[in-house]
């Protein structure tokens, strides 16, 4: 039903596409594992521009990215909150654990 | 994404139990992502209120229009995904004691998900945070205060995100402190989240403190409806007695009950 996935583009960054809920989650948290042991970049960086709507585990997603990333010893970036992730960031303190960048233009 | 305000939708909705009419024909609107207060007196069916919402109770007739779905024709499959949207904080609590607070806050992602343990385990987590209990989550119901209790059956109920949250009595019992983490826990959840919210109470101060929205049900009938300052300079007499908590009014302090001296004298007259 939802063509939700990870991708990872040829600059090196990981985006987050479509709607983050409980019947996307699964899949996106195993594709995710895989995605990451690919990447190179370091700090690899997560764009979440592309997420249509997220629930807590659109957060939960990101999380688990952070946690692969530091066990093969990378740290991740992430931009393009859309504003549903960051109220439930906020609310559940996740603003103060979630490596949130402004991406700069060009 | 919806584009009706209303969450929910009561049309001519009759309720009975046995041959008790609870409610007569009401309607009622919920307006979309406030927190709107159903009041009235003990056994004026607020509860049972939430029940219909909820779709635990069916009507007899009337419709009852839930995230655009009218309930009384959904199927059981039907229902049971719809609830996924709906969070329900009950007047207990309801927590399992058998559970410890991880366990009673990760109940429903375990139920309706096939979330990976770690990401359920991060739900629990962010949930037991946003409701200031994180450090609690080893402990057991029986270990908690009662104001505690009812903060992880919040975490609980919005476990799965739900879109409206319906709050029976959720100050019922609690000291002073308690509500005040209560009222700023309501309000924070319905403003940061948009998150619609029901709130059925009789504590007056509280609810007219938090609530955008009041009904005030009584005798099967929406008796009055309105933003707190509206129903407070209410002339209506029933508004008023609520409002103002006097003892009696148009709502009989007395049960209607027969003749008292005849029914001590045995029938005659004093």
């Amino acid at each position: 039903m939802s063509d939700s996935h990870l991708a990872l583009g040829a600059d090196g960054r990981l985006q987050v596409v479509g709607v983050l809920d409980y019947l996307s989650g699964p899949a996106l948290r195993e594709q995710g594992r895989a995605l990451i042991k690919r990447a190179s970049t370091d700090p690899l960086l997560i764009d979440c521009s592309a997420v249509e709507r997220s629930s807590s585990v659109g957060l939960s997603l990101l999380l688990c990215l952070m946690r692969d990333a530091k066990a093969t010893g990378r740290r991740i970036q992430i931009v393009g909150l859309p504003k549903d992730m960051l109220d439930i960031a906020r609310v559940s303190g996740l603003d103060r654990v979630l490596p949130l960048a402004t991406e700069t233009a060009g | 994404m919806s584009t009706n305000p209303y969450a929910v939708e009561l049309k001519g909705v009759t309720f009975r139990r046995g041959e008790r009419t609870i409610f007569d024909a009401i309607d009622l609107r919920i307006p979309r992502g406030r927190i709107t207060a159903i009041m009235g007196p003990s056994g004026s069916g607020k509860t049972t209120l939430l029940r219909l919402i909820g779709a635990q109770l069916k009507p007899l007739s009337g419709e009852v229009w839930v995230a655009d779905r009218n309930l009384p024709t959904l199927s059981r499959a039907e229902l049971f995904d719809l609830r996924k949207q709906m969070g329900v904080l009950f007047q207990s609590g309801a927590l399992f004691t058998d559970l410890d607070v991880f366990e009673n806050v990760a109940f429903p992602l375990r139920v309706h998900t096939d979330l990976p343990d770690e990401m359920i385990r991060d739900i629990v987590l962010m949930k037991l945070q946003a409701v200031g209990l994180r450090g609690a989550v080893e402990l057991m119901p029986d270990e908690l205060s009662g104001g505690m209790r009812r903060r992880v059956a919040l975490a609980r109920a919005i476990a799965l995100d739900p879109q409206i949250l319906m709050y029976d009595e959720p100050f019922a019992g609690q000291d002073p402190v308690a509500m005040g983490v209560l009222v700023r826990l309501i309000r924070l959840l319905n403003d940061a989240l948009g998150i619609t919210s029901i709130v059925v109470s009789h504590d007056l101060a509280e609810t007219a403190s938090i609530a955008d929205y009041i009904y005030i049900v009584g005798d099967g009938q929406v008796l009055a409806q309105g933003t707190p300052d509206e129903l407070m300079q209410s002339d209506n007499p029933r508004v008023q007695q609520f409002m103002k908590g006097t003892a009696d009014g148009p709502i009989p302090f007395h049960f209607p009950a027969a003749d008292y001296a005849s029914e001590l004298l045995g029938g005659t007259d004093a």
